[in-house]
């Protein structure tokens, strides 16, 4: 019976519920909506760390990692990635050759990271080449060809065709140079990356470095993203002598990212609700008020405090409860009307998300794992809101009440 | 006859700080059951004030009151409502339904609150809506009841839980004369078949005239008492 009780009593003043319910209902769009944008963005960088930065999974010698020293090669390399791609889980798997230099034009100079690839490898692995903007893949035809990032290109003044010259230490310690032509300006959608990045054709680097066949680094990229950790261990056991990372392990601010927005996204849900309590506590404190005589009634019959209070929050809850599927049901229907579209921020600063290696299309997804954390929230604010109209309600003196 | 109220001595003071009024003063009550009494005075004799202690509503400044052998003065906030809700039914002056439940509804709700069974709950509405005449009324709210019918609606309720004594503030205030006349009829009839104690306060003379016995009270004493009269005239004729 408290259940009607409280029912019936939100539907007492229709308007005053209705417009509390689309409060909460709105308040709720929104922040799910942002956890959907959340998801959506953060879904979308651990995309590009994996699909077109690092891959699942890296293999280097132990000490490579340290400085980048051309002479920590992976030993039997070859074997090694003969095995990685025996792996069923494997998708795919590419080398690389890696060292640091610097590259010159006659205004001026970078440090660059030098990433020797099997062009063909590399278009697959890390989409090289759907990342191009100017100019033409690596032509198996022509040497000395280098593919730059397009904030290095702005930096150092290079348009395609246009001539460098890269400078590094082969594995004995000395200065090794090479001219190189720009054959084509990329853009992915982490701009610090460009900057550094430059990939030159893996025989060429391997003949000035000195390590002939040989290579540093083994990416590989698995059918199923949950097969991390499994085929990790797997690895680790397989080949112990050599270092072998995660994508959480090579991009740890990637993880942080994820995890530190998976707090803030809590965060800001909790900011939208506790702003909605203060409608809903001077709601329910209006409801207690206009009722002190009935409550003071209940009493005198032999209602106890404990149901009242039951009843108190029966009807803040309710109240609350009313306007979470209508809430929920705006925010999915609106991110499944723009899940496949995307969002375009590019009007925020695509320098500004491409500094932090985001795309400017989002494609929210709805946070269905978050919805229990999100339904939680919403009882605690009822239960919240409840407590100040509830104690209003349980210090009524039944003879004042009765008597008012 | 058993003592149902039995209030010693009872006084109840206003304004303590400033000009005491004596709301109620030493007053001595003793009810039997069965009674049919009214409690009769001007406005601001301490009628209300005099029912909101032997109710557990209010506690006296000095005194004691006993229900049916319970010293009720003693008792804390919370022993007070579950005291309320087994042992004394009330009758308010305007009406206080429950607004948002049926009649049905209402009557039904001291029911619950004691964790009455559903079938026992069934019988006892059905029983009581046929007491107050009001069989076809049972699922109207009480926006839709005139005050008369509110205010038989009320009567059940407060019969709804069994009650050792049924008090009635003023329940005829707001009645036309008609609705009224029922309203006593109903309760007459209550207190005559089933024996049900009744104790209210009014100043309608028509209530007055139905009372078996009437009390007086003028600032806060008992200045007359129709039993102690007729006591003191049985007395004499013996």
């Amino acid at each position: 019976m408290i259940f009607i009780l409280a029912w019936r009593n939100i539907w007492r003043n229709k308007m005053r519920s209705i417009i509390i319910i689309l409060s909460i209902a709105i308040g709720l769009f929104a922040g799910i909506a942002v956890l959907a944008l959340y998801k959506g963005m953060m879904k979308s960088r651990v995309r590009n760390v994996i699909d077109s930065e690092v891959g699942h999974l890296q293999i280097h010698n132990s000490n490579f990692k340290k400085d980048y020293e051309p002479q920590f090669i992976l030993d039997k390399g070859t074997e090694v990635l003969k095995a990685v791609r025996q792996i069923p889980e494997v998708k795919l798997a590419a080398f690389r050759s890696i060292t640091t230099g610097m590259i010159a034009t006659p205004t001026g100079s970078a440090g660059v990271q030098v990433n020797g690839v099997v062009p063909n490898l590399e278009y697959s692995i890390s989409q090289l080449r759907k990342k191009i903007i100017n100019g033409k893949p690596f032509d198996p035809a022509k040497r000395n060809e280098i593919m730059i990032g397009q904030k290095l290109a702005k930096k150092m003044k290079l348009k395609p065709r246009s001539k460098l010259v890269l400078t590094f230490t082969d594995t004995s310690g000395n200065m090794v140079s090479n001219a190189l032509r720009v054959a084509a300006i990329y853009k992915s959608d982490n701009a610090p990356l460009d900057e550094k990045n430059v990939y030159v054709n893996i025989e060429e680097l391997n003949a000035l470095l000195g390590i002939r066949n040989s290579f540093h680094e083994i990416v590989i990229l698995l059918k199923n993203d949950a097969d991390v950790e499994k085929i990790q261990q797997e690895l680790r056991q397989k080949f112990p002598v050599y270092q072998i990372e995660s994508w959480r392990e090579i991009s740890p601010e990637t993880d942080l990212m994820v995890k530190t927005v998976n707090q803030y996204s809590y965060i800001i849900m909790f900011i939208i609700m506790f702003a909605l309590a203060f409608g809903i506590v001077n709601t329910m404190l209006m409801a207690v008020l206009e009722r002190t005589r009935e409550i003071g009634m209940l009493v005198a019959l032999g209602m106890n405090r404990l149901k009242i209070f039951l009843l108190i929050f029966l009807e803040t809850f309710f109240l609350t409860l009313a306007g979470t599927p209508v809430g929920i049901l705006i925010a999915w229907l609106t991110i499944a009307y723009l899940n496949k579209p995307g969002l375009d921020l590019s009007g925020m600063g695509r320098e500004m998300m491409s500094s932090f290696g985001f795309g400017t299309m989002i494609y929210p997804e709805f946070p269905i794992d978050k919805l229990s954390g999100v339904i939680l929230i919403v009882i605690l604010t009822a239960l919240i809101s409840c407590l100040f109209p509830a104690m209003k309600a349980l210090k009524l003196q039944p003879v004042e009440a009765l008597r008012s | 006859m058993n003592t149902v109220i039995d209030a010693h001595d009872v006084s109840k003071t206003y304004n303590l700080e400033t000009i005491p009024v004596y709301a109620v003063n030493n007053v001595h009550l003793h009810i039997e059951k069965g009674e049919f009494t009214a409690l009769v005075g001007p406005s601001g004799s301490g009628k209300t004030t005099l029912l909101n202690m032997i109710g557990g509503l209010d506690k006296p400044d000095t005194g004691t009151v006993y229900i049916d052998g319970v010293e009720i003065t003693k008792l804390s906030a919370n022993q007070l409502i579950e005291f309320r809700l087994k042992n004394i039914g009330f009758v308010f002056q305007s009406f206080n339904l429950i607004p948002v439940l049926t009649a049905r509804e209402n009557v039904e709700f001291i029911m619950l609150l004691q964790n009455v069974k559903k079938s026992i709950r069934d019988e006892r509405v059905k029983q009581l809506f046929t007491q107050i005449e009001m069989d076809d009324k049972m699922n109207v709210r009480p926006a839709q009841l005139s005050g008369g019918q509110q205010q038989r609606v009320a009567v059940a309720r407060a019969l709804a839980s069994k009650p050792k004594f049924v008090l009635a503030d003023e329940p005829t205030a707001n009645l036309d004369s008609k609705s009224a006349s029922n309203l006593l009829d109903i309760m007459t009839k209550l207190n005559n078949e089933e024996h049900i104690t009744f104790l209210f306060s009014t100043h309608d003379q028509r209530v007055i005239d139905r009372a078996r016995r009437v009390i007086t009270l003028v600032d806060g004493r008992i200045v007359s008492d129709s039993a102690a009269v007729s006591t003191k005239h049985e007395k004499a004729d013996v």
